[in-house]
């Protein structure tokens, strides 16, 4: 797993507010690190390393969620409900999160049902062991998994091209700068 | 209050300093209350509650580590994160059983013959993580872990809420 980035240019005697649009961006741009790797459904690291900077904007979106619910004014003089656009984008967050959880699921599930396929026979005999002459279950269980794995890659792979194309990490970052 | 509403009650305009110490110990208190709960094994959602509010305590702490002096900051870092990394073994397990016994249901009977062994291996080193797990739990009890933490993160052992 990769580590966080360092956050740079922190001002502690800064109030809260003002150190929120320090922190969040370089949180949003260590996810994007990533970016150029996803669209290799084969490059689990990468992916994975994705979902736990996507988890960690998540918390740190939670962290500064105070400074984004007072409402502000617009220079027109309308009122922005910042809560509002805030629950939007951390739900967004939060998904992705999610989609990504479950291709990792399927990518630890994978390696355990295969590493303990090929397990030598005296070592499945102390616990329970696989039956030998078929693997049945176990080769049932690694084809279910590599679809839900596919089907979730994929479903991923549109939300993030759906996203790219509507400027989502532009207006994300306009946000957190606001 | 839950963790979630204190921390958003926190007010914006307060140095960044003030703040970090409040979320940091908001967030190692509901760590913390977790710790009985997972000793104890009986429910597998203590483990996990305990390893969520421990990322999310690193997170904090990531973006916090400049308000801290960084030796001592880094000791607290060190400790949370040996948290984090001994409940993940556990829960890792936790979810693959759990996971397993749910497909187990949904196969024939021949089928199920092998996960059944498979589930009772990840049993096996379910058992074994859990070794680890309690044993840094009574290490840190033995060095007065939290009390330390508190102190060093609120100056002395006190209701964070406190001149809120």
């Amino acid at each position: 797993m990769a580590k966080a980035h360092k956050i740079n240019g922190v001002k502690p005697l800064c109030s809260y507010h003002e150190n929120a649009r320090i922190i969040l961006p370089q949180k949003v741009e260590e996810v994007y690190r990533w970016e150029p790797f996803i669209r290799d459904a084969a490059r689990r690291e990468e992916l994975h390393n994705m979902r736990i900077s996507i988890k960690r904007l998540r918390y740190t979106m939670e962290i500064f969620r105070g400074v984004y619910q007072h409402p502000k004014k617009r220079s027109k003089g309308a009122p922005v409900t910042g809560a509002k656009r805030f629950a939007q984008f951390l739900a967004v967050i939060v998904d992705l999160q999610e989609i990504l959880g479950d291709i990792h699921d399927c990518d630890v599930v994978l390696r355990v049902l295969t590493d303990y396929t090929h397990q030598p026979a005296s070592d499945t005999e102390v616990s329970g062991s696989i039956s030998a002459d078929g693997k049945d279950g176990l080769a049932k269980l690694i084809d279910q998994t590599k679809e839900t794995r596919k089907a979730s890659y994929e479903n991923f792979l549109e939300k993030w091209e759906q996203l790219s194309a509507s400027g989502f990490k532009r207006k994300l970052l306009s946000f957190f700068g606001t | 209050m839950a963790a979630e509403a204190r921390i958003a009650a926190i007010s914006p305009d307060k140095t960044l300093e003030t703040c970090a110490r409040q979320i940091i110990v908001i967030y190692f208190q509901q760590m913390m209350s977790y710790k009985d709960g997972a000793k104890e094994g009986r429910d597998i959602e203590f483990v996990h509650q305990m390893r969520v509010t421990s990322r999310r305590l690193r997170a904090a702490m990531d973006n916090f580590v400049d308000c801290f002096p960084e030796k001592a900051f880094n000791k607290y870092y060190k400790k949370v994160k040996s948290i984090t990394r001994t409940l993940g073994s556990v829960r890792d397990l936790d979810v693959l059983i759990a996971r397993f016994e749910k497909e187990f249901v949904t196969l024939t009977e021949a089928e199920q013959a092998d996960i059944r062994g498979l589930i009772e291996h990840l049993q096996q080193e379910h058992e074994n993580a859990r070794k680890p797990m309690l044993r840094l739990f009574e290490k840190l009890e033995e060095a007065d872990f939290e009390i330390e933490f508190l102190e060093f993160f609120v100056g002395r052992v006190c209701n964070p809420d406190e001149g809120r």
